[in-house]
């Protein structure tokens, strides 16, 4: 009787053991999209480990944390993938995320980031990008782009809802301090439309809706691997570039805690590494990658321009006010 | 004599659990902390709407004359039918048929660039494409209750202009504004609060913040920022405006129950250039509205259905949005018939409309069911959301529970305008005959009432479907992958630039929408329609 | 014998308050006169209970009407429209209210309405008929009704004179062959001087038997 009862337990057992947990990691849709890096993370990931990956895109990155944040406890997510080192404190702040427990001190990165929560998996600088067939002047500098002539437009990204939007407020604020709110009223005429994500600002400029775009100076690098194409390039600015490192952590609701900290050390790992900057076009977080050829021809800024963290968190809010000022007409 | 009371009292009762659940949570800096930026918003959001308002009532006035005095040609009818369709027509269509015309890569720049080599660009984004919204959704909705007042102006008025020899100014001042006044009025308060809170219109056409009102703000502080103190702050904001703007507008009882149309018959002809003048007006209008229509289903043949009908999330947005609107649409109905019913209860002399707290009972049930036209759909999907953050209910279910609740809230103003008048009437009629006769009960509907609030029971059906159908409001503060309405998916799909999909689903709502207002109201007319 | 017994009435927001006294015996017509305004047909809507008076009573026989519902007193009433579901058939018409599953007999539907002169319409829908044959129709459901109390008001004033008269004589003989008590509300001398044995007048809120 106990043998055949025992014999129920371990059958049970593996059958429990042999149901696949699911990972789910909210995202950008850039990253979880079918071109993007996700399937093939998911394949290199799955092989390694016994766990099905479910990529969930999102408009834009602080789009899925708000998703988290409107979801509450109930949130299906396990992981929060793609916010920026900018914006990370604010979720941080949210006390919806746990711990990492890696070290993270060898991390090849282009200034210093050191949290405890939040961990990176790439970087970028951002830039305005163009088509050199349709745009002859170029501007370089900010000065230049806000005297351009009437009709030249530009698209960019809401700072509330994306990261490279919230990326340009400070990118602007580090350069013209008290008088950011000036130059945005400047700005505002070339600004055709403000999206909500990466994507959709990117999809309008290679549509031929705009002159630039906000986006990342590793951006051309996608047109040449893939399309061939040496025509798009990003537009080199005397002030510098602001930087962006991408960062990813786990649910504090996540019922599988050690299996997504698993993922957050592939993270750092060489297979990840090499996925990276030919399918999320961004610099990888781990030495000893080789780049294709296509990134020497990019834009190289000698220094990223980087604000703390936590100073963000401080004037973010106000900054907004500042650039929804700036915005009214 | 107390249970019609119930569902008043439950509506009275929602709305207080909704403002406390909204004044609760915020912080209590409401009024201290209206920074320039919430006051910049404010000050467009009325601009706006007192733009949009003077600019529909002009463009109404002057199309509802140029149709009183051109009574008699071909297609008249329908033509005014049509544009009372724009009331049922969803938002977010009339803005993608604008934009196919006035965008950046519209059929107008198209052209432009084609004959002159030279596009006119992205103007719709902005205030000009909001006005041209507003203008294109009240305009019409306008003029059509406002062609009722002109056609009820004497005969013997318009020959008494004729031999005291008034100029066409004269007869506008004297007779024909004396007439449509009040109209004019009640009209231009529900056109303002409806601009007042627009949402669809200014998200998608106010292209940025610059052009922002107070409801979008609310959707961008919760979707974008998740600052649920500033939405709060800006709900009470709007709420408080709103009620009193509801209060002020004498509310909607004109223009929707009269939707027929009928001929006055002046026996000469106008001079010349003011039939010029007229038939232009007609013209031009009828142009502008029918375009966007026309170009959504040009672009919408051209769409891929094989492809559309098989993506998984148009059949499932398509199957949640047809649920729930007949869902919602036969809640209104119910509601609708309990609350005029208690109303004639309350006001007739035959029934205890002699009682001493009648009158104030009947002001009670009434306010009870235009209330809601006070409460814009954000702030009560903020509502929901705030009382969903605090319990443990599942998402799908307070989803559901919000989005069901918004739109027979939303449609029972309508319906009310509708069915209190026609109720009214019938129980006027055959209260004494039935009473003295015996007949109540379920034999009073089924014999009696049923046969005269037919017409209006179907009517009231399909304006409830198609506005739940076409309704982009709480599905954005709700809306995910996991839950989807067909306003949601064309959004999403306009929002990541898949046109020729977004045109196609496009047509299959204007089709949905104008079909279930076309067909339901015929199915349920009766011959005695014309008593 | 029906006795209406010091009726008073008061409208709502009016100081002026209107008393009712009047006596009809069997097979009797009284006529009601008055201008219109008059209160005359307020009489009506109390004894038929549409409205509820401040004081009197109203005896049938030995009967306190007043005390009764709508639909439990002994009466049929006739207005000057709307007496008729325009959407029923005539049969329908003269069965509601009296039988609750629509069924009787057809011979005595075919007996009544050949009493009113209206045979062989039963299965017409009543919206297709002349005034004068609604009214008739209507007529025909007092019969059915069987009810002693007959209240007129008004009931013929939108008919031709012709079809007036032939009306006014049709409810003097169902009066009389069915023994009711009947009272009718007019503001027409013609018609009191025409079927009226008693004619009561409306003077200065009182009702004044002539």
């Amino acid at each position: 009787m106990t043998k055949i009862l025992q014999f129920f337990l371990l059958l049970s057992l593996s059958v429990l053991a042999t149901e696949k947990p699911t990972l789910t990691i909210y995202t950008y849709d850039a990253f979880s999209a079918s071109w993007g890096p996700a399937p093939k993370i998911k394949k290199s990931f799955e092989k390694e480990h016994h766990v099905t990956l479910k990529f969930v895109g999102l408009s834009s990155s602080i789009g899925a944390l708000r998703k988290i944040q409107l979801e509450g406890k109930r949130t299906k997510a396990d992981i929060l993938l793609g916010l920026d080192t900018s914006i990370a404190e604010v979720a941080k702040k949210t006390g919806l995320f746990v711990p990492h427990e890696l070290n993270t001190s060898k991390l090849d990165l282009p200034a210093p980031y050191n949290d405890d929560t939040f961990t990176p998996f790439d970087y970028s600088y951002f830039a305005f990008v163009y088509d050199e067939d349709r745009l002859k002047t170029v501007p370089d500098s900010f000065e230049s782009l806000a005297s351009m002539p009437k009709d030249f437009k530009i698209v960019i990204q809401d700072p509330r809802s994306s990261t490279a939007g919230l990326g340009l407020l400070l990118w602007i604020k580090s350069i013209y301090g008290d008088k950011a709110g000036a130059y945005w009223k400047r700005l505002a005429p070339h600004i055709l439309t403000i999206t909500k994500g990466w994507s959709e600002a990117y999809g309008l400029f290679l549509k031929g809706e705009a002159d630039m775009v906000l986006s990342y100076t590793t951006s051309p690098a996608y047109h040449i691997v893939e399309e061939n194409k040496t025509n798009i390039k990003a537009a080199k600015f005397k002030e510098g570039h602001y930087g962006q490192i991408e960062v990813a952590a786990v649910l504090k609701s996540s019922k599988h805690q050690a299996l997504a900290k698993q993922f957050l050390a592939f993270m750092h790992s060489k297979t990840f590494a090499d996925i990276i900057p030919t399918a999320n076009w961004a610099y990888p977080v781990v030495k000893g990658v080789k780049l294709p050829k296509a990134f020497e021809t990019l834009v190289q800024p000698k220094k990223m321009i980087l604000m703390d963290g936590k100073e963000v968190q401080k004037i973010r809010k106000s900054l907004i006010n500042e650039w929804l000022e700036g915005m009214a007409r | 004599m107390f249970a019609g009371l119930i569902v008043p009292l439950l509506l009275l009762a929602f709305a207080i659990a909704l403002f406390l659940t909204l004044y609760v949570t915020q912080d209590g800096s409401l009024f201290t902390s209206i920074d320039t930026h919430i006051y910049g918003l404010l000050k467009f959001t009325l601009y706006q709407a007192t733009l949009s308002t003077i600019l529909s009532l002009i463009v109404g006035v002057l199309l509802a004359w140029a149709l009183a005095h051109q009574s008699k040609f071909r297609g008249r009818s329908l033509l005014v039918a049509l544009f009372s369709s724009s009331l049922v027509l969803p938002t977010l269509i009339v803005v993608f048929g604008l934009i196919g015309i006035f965008g950046r890569n519209g059929y107008l720049n198209q052209a432009s660039l084609f004959l002159f080599d030279h596009s006119f660009g992205a103007y719709i984004y902005g205030l000009a494409g909001i006005l041209l919204a507003h203008v294109y959704l009240n305009a019409s909705f306008a003029s059509r209750a406002l062609l009722h007042s002109f056609e009820s102006i004497p005969k013997e008025k318009y020959k008494l202009t004729k031999s005291l020899n008034f100029s066409v100014l004269e007869r506008f001042l004297y007779v024909e504004y004396p007439a449509i006044k009040s109209t004019l009025f009640s009209i231009g308060s529900t056109i303002f609060l409806l601009c007042f809170t627009s949402f669809a219109v200014v998200l998608l056409l106010g292209g940025s913040p610059s052009y922002n009102t107070l409801e979008v703000a609310i959707y961008e502080a919760v979707r974008l920022d998740f600052d649920i103190g500033l939405a709060l702050k800006l709900a009470l904001i709007q709420l408080s405006i709103s009620a009193v703007l509801v209060v002020l507008s004498s509310g909607f009882r004109t223009g929707l129950a009269n939707l027929k149309t009928s001929y006055t018959l002046i026996p000469w002809k106008e001079p010349k250039i003011l039939r010029v003048l007229q038939w232009s007006i007609i013209g031009i209008f009828t142009l502008f509205f029918v375009l966007p229509l026309l170009v959504i289903v040009i672009d919408g043949l051209g769409a891929d259905f094989g492809h559309i009908f098989s993506e998984a999330l148009f059949i499932k947005s398509f199957i949640t949005s047809i649920s729930f609107a007949t869902v919602s649409s036969l809640f209104t109905v119910g509601i609708a018939l309990m609350l005029s019913n208690t109303r004639r209860n309350f006001t007739l002399q035959t029934r205890y409309g002699n009682r001493r707290w009648a009158r104030v009972v009947d002001a009670m049930v009434a306010f009870s069911g235009n209330l809601y036209l006070a409460i814009p759909s954000l702030v009560l999907g903020l509502g929901f959301f705030l009382m969903y953050q605090k319990s443990e209910g599942s998402e799908i279910v307070w989803s559901t529970t919000a989005l069901l609740t918004a739109n027979v809230l939303m449609s029972l103003p309508f319906a009310l305008s509708v069915l209190t008048p026609a109720m009214h009437k019938t129980a006027q009629r055959y209260d004494k005959l039935a009473f003295s006769l015996g007949i109540k009960g379920w034999r009073r509907w089924t014999m009696v009432e049923y046969p005269y609030l037919k017409a209006s029971l179907g009517y009231v059906f399909a304006l409830a479907f198609c506005f739940s159908l076409g309704d982009l409001g709480i599905i954005a503060l709700f809306g995910s992958d996991e839950f989807m309405t067909l306003p949601w998916y064309l959004y999403q799909l306009m929002g990541s630039y898949r046109t020729t999909d977004a045109a196609g689903v496009a047509l299959v709502m204007l089709i949905l929408v104008l079909s279930v207002f076309i067909i339901i109201p015929r199915a349920f007319q009766n011959k005695l329609d014309k008593n | 014998m029906l006795h209406i017994k010091n009726i008073k009435y008061q409208y709502k927001n009016t100081k002026d308050t209107y008393t009712y006294t009047l006596e009809c015996k069997p097979s009797e017509v009284v006529a009601i006169l008055g201008q219109s305004g008059s209160g005359k047909s307020t009489l009506l809507d109390i004894i038929a209970g549409f409205i509820e008076p401040i004081s009197g009573s109203a005896m049938m026989d030995d009967i306190e009407l007043l005390d009764k519902p709508i639909d439990k007193r002994p009466i049929t009433i006739l207005f000057q429209n709307h007496n008729l579901f325009e959407h029923l058939s005539v049969q329908k018409n003269i069965l509601l209210g009296i039988d609750k599953n629509l069924k009787a007999s057809t011979k005595e539907i075919e007996n009544i309405l050949k009493e009113v002169g209206l045979d062989a319409h039963e299965h017409k829908l009543t919206s297709e008929l002349s005034g004068g044959q609604q009214q008739r129709v209507a007529l025909a459901r007092v019969l059915m009704r069987r009810e002693p109390i007959l209240l007129l008001d008004e009931p013929f004033s939108g008919l031709d004179d012709t079809t007036r008269i032939e009306m006014l004589e049709l409810v003097q003989k169902i009066t009389q062959e069915h023994q009711l008590h009947t009272l009718m509300v007019t503001h027409d001398l013609d018609d009191c001087e025409r079927i009226a044995n008693h004619v009561y007048k409306m003077q200065n809120h009182i009702l004044i038997k002539q």
